[in-house]
């Protein structure tokens, strides 16, 4: 069909553009001539295309990568917030909270700043808790914890109450909670007063309303993350190692939606947001959402990230940082960028190590959705009865779900209240730079596998007058892939030990001192026991050198692991990014440079790698009471999968 | 003329229909019985009992044949002609909203208290029509007659156990081979509302117009904090067929927050009163339980007080009835709350947060004095299925032998048969024991999820039957139940989340799964139907190239 009619076509001669351009792309679409050939030339063709820029396209990747992270608190990027689930209808009801309910908060207050300046113990102050409660009418119970592993050794008293919902059967349950100890320096010792005197005022409320259609369970948990954890994994799991907790007398259902309230100065202006959880989790963006819209339009009190006050609304968060010059300052953009920088940082920092940012972050894990709303210490001009409205009308929003919050509304970096990044505006930064390091490790693991014959090279020099250019004879070389991977799968081992060892009892309770030597005999016993393995490999022309096939597996591996880790926890796929990217790819493995130079380029390394156990032990402490109480992956993903990838990259500078 | 004497050729025929029928002697009584309970809450059971005097349940083996003609005065013929279409000898529905605290308002008046919809009947065998199929036919016509979802409860949910659920009647001796069998299936998720009132009340007599009935005010009922209503049919010997329709709801006059005293009257409760008597009523009575430690004061004046009991005959007193009970003093809520008309207090939960496993975990506390033995039941659907070798006990945290004794299990069958699964308990005095056992969850096929939103699926509350309240010789006249009058303790349903996908995005699901699965046969159907050959290129041209 396709030949017969240009046959016709071709002999009239009078051709006009168009058709001439119609006969092209028919020909492009159906060929003539041997078809597999033209696809196979089709392929080479591209092939070469790109592995001829590939230097360009990785440096490209690279470099759009780097400055796509910087460019993500550009104001214009992202879009507007909006309720996804129709169910939600937040903001539609009439609040009931009054200055009565205000006043019995004030009560409670009374009472509580009493207990708290007697300096209650928590057994004693849950006992009241739950007195408080059964005099409301409601089922009251206590709970005590015991934490005990290597880096913890905590006890506390819970207490929690359960307002059964009538004319349900009690399978579902929504929570309000409170810690005793505020969200203020990550529970350093500010107690949560107010937010627990609010729990308690709430229960009085509460119960008068027969709309309720899940179960309400007000808890007020003992010390920070500790009390909210026990809780919480008696609630949902028959044991966890290393704590012993009373069972829960009083179950309730399954739980989709959880507020945790932090109200521990006087008054407040804001409600600030804190919304990361345990392992980079985030909840679903519609219950920030909502809340945002009903703190706004049904109390009518403004929202904020945290505590970060929008340059832009509040004179007094109206203040340049000191490196900024001022007329920069005052630019627009300018501002809007720093603020939102300012809010996508600390975002990063509470998602990274995966600890989240407070008590609502506990929830997370057993796919509740939660956030801890923080009233901004202010001296004015909200109070209770603002929150008082708030979360009523917000749970009467979450009161309304038909199912879990679903919709895939789970992966975003909210840049303002009302202005968040979407997966598809994020994401792509992280994934670049891993396809960079990616496409890097796979070119040398090609080169890798080719060299170039000697006889060819005489003859190129024999001949070079005759004819300028030959072309290079290549020839296959083996690669040595056992021997990597060998040398891999130790250092992860050492990183599994090193792991072993930072979250014994006797490293931790000695940190500070230990440090230090577990970094010099980690850091010199590769060197102890590559060296001599590397001074025995014969220099061989047709084995590939393990350095070089070393840095090839290791780069593709980094690339992977980022890749992976883009979905789970982006932010730490995004420090993996930085801190794994440029500096794997810079590890040479040329047998050229002096051996100081390359031992220099080592130390380097073994520094980026691990580094931490001298600069930043708190955090490294900190990381292992994360992974024994809250069983967050940061610290052995650093131990046995960051640690040895950069100790990789090192000993191939060596070898 | 003409019609008289159609009469009168159909007087015979009418006398022989009269000497045929069913019907006996009819004989209706009313009841409400009203108490405080603990937590200032009310309690309200209205009772109603139609005996159909010297009736026998229909013979499963004359199903084949014309029926008699059923003719009643009180009797609802709605009712009448699926009892006899079926051959059902008893039968027990309850729908119920809300979850009994025991603890608090100690044993129901009427036992059938679980969650949801729960329909178990006793019928004969031997008929042409299996029991089975006389199963199915009862709950699709019950579920027509009471707006309830009835017909869901399929042999995905229907089990026989036997043992727990005897019948409160007696099961009529037909013949030596003729057996009864028991058909038991319960829906948690099950509510009940006004379209399931409005058929029950049409079940009554007087309706809703007069006599007690006029206090079921679907307005207030509904409202109340647990509320449900029932629908019991049994045979008596020598007295005949007794069907009794109750509704119990528990409300709350503290709810408001206004008044500190649990005050109530039946304008409070129902926003209505009785003006009237039903005129068919043989008694129609009013019961309150008086408050045993708190100063209060009753209005209008009782017909009778015997003990603790204030008595009011309706047809007697003077109406507008509205009976009125005052508190003198506020109500302080207890700090614990016990109660002796249960022997022991069951909490049942499902731990585990994955879509795979879980951990049953049912915890007893036994606060009697003595050792109490009990059934446990469990009629699960095959959504959870239980590992019966991990099933464990302990007392007060100790693993004890001889807690489980008696294990009877019928596994399920998965997409078709439920679990049942029961054991006898011994408990031991003032003790309290922990029941675990791991369970595994279903992964369901796509056309099994249910088309509503998906907030996970209900599992039936499991139910004790207390065996030996107690020993006999202790001198406490409590504690001598009788044993025909065997209690049923119904724990809270449970809510399972079973892998789901995300239904609420069709076209995301269908384009991934869609570009999946063309990738995979377009890779595979290429392979299998290409014919490979070498194409060898010429140097020049790529040269050239």
């Amino acid at each position: 069909m396709e030949k017969t009619d240009q046959e016709q076509v071709a002999p009239e001669q009078q051709l006009t553009g168009a058709k001439k351009i119609l006969s092209k792309l028919k020909q492009l679409v159906r060929p003539t001539g041997n078809v597999h050939e033209q696809r196979l030339r089709r392929k080479m063709k591209l092939t070469s295309l790109i592995t001829r820029r590939l230097t360009l396209i990785k440096t490209a990747m690279f470099v759009i990568g780097y400055l796509w992270m910087v460019l993500l608190p550009v104001p214009q990027l992202g879009r507007g917030t909006f309720v996804d689930e129709n169910a939600l209808q937040p903001g539609q009801v009439n609040t009931q909270w009054n200055w009565g309910d205000v006043h019995a908060a004030d009560l409670y207050l009374g009472q509580l700043e009493q207990m708290r300046d007697v300096n209650y113990t928590s057994e004693r102050r849950a006992e009241w808790f739950k007195e408080q409660f059964s005099k409301l009418g409601i089922s009251a119970s206590t709970q005590n914890y015991h934490f005990q592993t290597s880096a913890a050794n905590m006890t506390g008293t819970n207490a929690y109450a359960v307002i059964s919902s009538p004319r349900n059967p009690g399978a579902e349950a929504m929570v309000i909670s409170a810690s005793w100890l505020s969200i203020i320096d990550e529970g350093a010792g500010t107690v949560n007063i107010r937010g627990v005197s609010m729990i308690l005022a709430l229960a009085g409320f509460l119960k008068r309303y027969s709309y309720w259609g899940k179960d309400i369970v007000l808890v007020i948990s003992d010390g920070y993350l500790d009390g909210m954890q026990a809780w919480l994994s008696a609630y949902h799991t028959p044991s966890q190692s290393g704590l012993t907790a009373d069972r829960l007398e009083i179950p309730s259902g399954v739980i989709w939606t959880a507020l945790n309230i932090d109200y521990p100065g006087h008054s407040f202006s804001h409600l600030g947001v804190f919304f990361e959880g345990l392992n980079g989790r985030l909840p679903n963006q519609d219950l920030f959402n909502s809340l945002n819209r009903i703190a706004r339009y049904t109390a009518g009190v403004p929202v904020v990230l945290y505590d970060h006050l929008d340059p832009r609304e509040d004179s007094a968060a109206d203040v340049s940082f000191s490196r900024v010059p001022s007329f920069l300052y005052n630019i627009q953009f300018v501002k809007s960028y720093l603020y939102q920088a300012r809010n996508v940082l600390r975002h990063f920092g509470y998602q990274y190590n995966g600890r989240g940012s407070g008590v609502h972050g506990l929830f997370h894990q057993f796919r509740i959705d939660a956030i801890t709303l923080f009233a901004v210490p202010a001296t004015g001009p909200h109070g209770f009865h603002a929150l008082g409205r708030t979360i009523e009308s917000t749970l009467r929003t979450m009161n309304n779900l038909l199912e879990r919050l679903h919709a895939s509304f789970f992966f975003y970096i909210l840049k303002e209240p009302t202005w968040f990044l979407q997966i598809g505006l994020y994401l792509p930064s992280a994934i670049l730079i891993s396809a960079a390091m990616m496409f890097h490790g796979l070119s040398i693991w090609v080169d890798a596998g080719w060299m170039k014959d000697d006889r060819s090279k005489s003859n190129e020099k024999s001949l070079s007058k005759e004819t300028p250019a030959p072309e290079p004879e290549w020839k296959r070389r083996q690669r040595p892939v056992l021997d990597v991977l060998s040398i891999m799968a130790a250092t992860h081992v050492v990183g599994l030990i090193l792991f072993g060892i930072i979250s014994s009892r006797l490293f931790i309770s000695n940190y500070k001192n230990l440090g230090q030597p577990l970094f010099s005999i980690l850091t010199t016993a590769p060197v102890m026991i590559i060296m001599p393995l590397a001074s025995q490999q014969m220099f061989r022309k047709d084995v590939a050198r393990r350095a070089t096939i070393l840095k090839a597996f290791n780069l593709c591996f980094a690339s992977t692991v980022i890749s992976i880790i883009t979905v789970l926890n982006f932010s730490l796929a995004a420090l993996l990014a930085i801190l794994l990217g440029v500096p794997l790819v810079m590890s040479s493995s040329s047998l050229q440079t002096e051996l100081p130079i390359r031992m220099i380029k080592y130390t380097a390394y073994a520094f980026i790698g691990l580094g931490w156990l001298l600069f930043a032990q708190t955090q490294m402490a900190q990381a292992i009471w994360d992974w024994q109480i809250l069983s967050v992956w940061f610290a052995p993903f650093v131990c046995i999968v960051y640690a040895p990838l950069v100790l990789q990259a090192g000993i191939s500078c060596l070898i | 003329m003409h019609s008289t004497s159609k009469t009168l050729i159909l007087w015979p025929l009418t006398v022989l229909c009269l000497a045929a029928r069913v019907t006996g002697q009819e004989v209706f009584d009313e009841k409400l019985s009203l108490r405080t309970l603990q937590d200032g809450k009310v309690e309200s059971t209205f009772t109603f009992t139609t005996l159909l005097k010297g009736t026998l349940p229909r013979d499963p083996r004359t199903l084949d044949e014309e029926d008699l003609s059923q003719h009643y005065k009180l009797f609802p013929l709605a009712l009448g002609q699926i009892l006899r279409e079926y051959a059902i000898t008893e039968l027990h529905l309850n729908i119920n909203a809300g979850n009994w605290n025991y603890d608090r308002w100690g044993y129901p008046e009427e036992k059938g208290v679980g969650t949801g919809a729960e329909l178990w009947a006793w019928l004969g065998d031997g008929a042409t029509k299996t029991v089975d199929e006389r199963w199915r036919g009862l709950r699709n016509a019950l579920a027509g007659l009471f707006c309830a979802s009835l017909g869901s409860l399929d042999e995905l949910r229907t089990t026989s156990p036997a043992e727990t659920f005897t019948p409160e009647g007696t099961l009529p001796t037909w013949g030596d081979s003729l057996s009864h069998q028991l058909r038991h299936a319960s829906l948690p998720s099950e509510h009940v509302c006004t379209e399931n009132l409005t058929p029950f009340l049409k079940l009554l007599p007087c309706k809703s117009l007069s006599g007690i009935a006029t206090l079921l005010n679907p307005h207030r009922l509904f409202d109340a904090d647990w509320h449900g209503m029932g629908v019991h049919v049994l045979w008596r010997e020598e007295q005949g067929i007794e069907m009794r329709l109750t509704f119990q709801s528990v409300s709350d006059p503290l709810r408001s927050g206004l008044h500190k005293k649990p005050d109530w009257s039946m304008q409070s409760l129902f926003d209505r009163t009785i003006t009237r008597t039903c005129p068919v009523a043989r008694t129609s009575e009013i019961m309150v339980l008086l408050p045993q430690n708190a100063a209060y004061h009753i209005r209008p004046e009782p017909s009778s007080v015997s003990g603790s009991v204030a008595l009011y005959d309706v047809a007697s007193v003077e109406k507008p009835l509205n009976v009125d009970l005052l508190f003198h003093e506020s109500l302080t809520y207890p700090l614990e709350y016990r109660s002796d008309s249960v022997p022991f207090t069951v909490r049942r939960v499902l731990l585990g947060s994955t879509q795979t496993h879980g951990q049953l975990s049912v915890t007893i506390t036994n606060q009697k004095p003595y050792t109490v033995q009990a059934l446990y039941l469990e009629t699960m659907p095959w959504l959870v299925q239980f590992y019966l070798h991990t099933l464990q006990a302990k007392v007060d945290g100790v693993t004890q032998d001889g807690i489980i004794s008696n294990i009877t299990y019928i596994p399920p069958v998965a997409h078709s048969r439920p679990t049942t699964f029961q054991v006898l308990l011994t408990l031991p005095a003032q003790t309290t024991v922990h029941i675990t056992m791991d369970v595994t969850k279903a992964f369901l096929r796509y056309t099994e999820h249910l088309p509503d939103a998906q907030r996970g699926w209900d599992l039936p509350p499991a139910v004790f039957t207390p065996l030996e309240v107690g020993p006999l010789n202790l001198n406490d006249t409590n504690v001598g139940q009788k044993a025909e009058e065997k209690r049923r303790i119904y724990t809270s349903t449970l809510l399972v989340d079973l892998a789901t996908p995300d239904f609420s995005m069709p076209y995301n699901v269908i384009i991934f799964t869609c570009s999946v699965v063309a990738f995979i046969f377009g890779n595979v159907f290429n392979l299998l139907t290409r014919r490979f050959v070498v194409v060898r290129l010429e140097e020049d041209k790529g040269k050239k190239e």
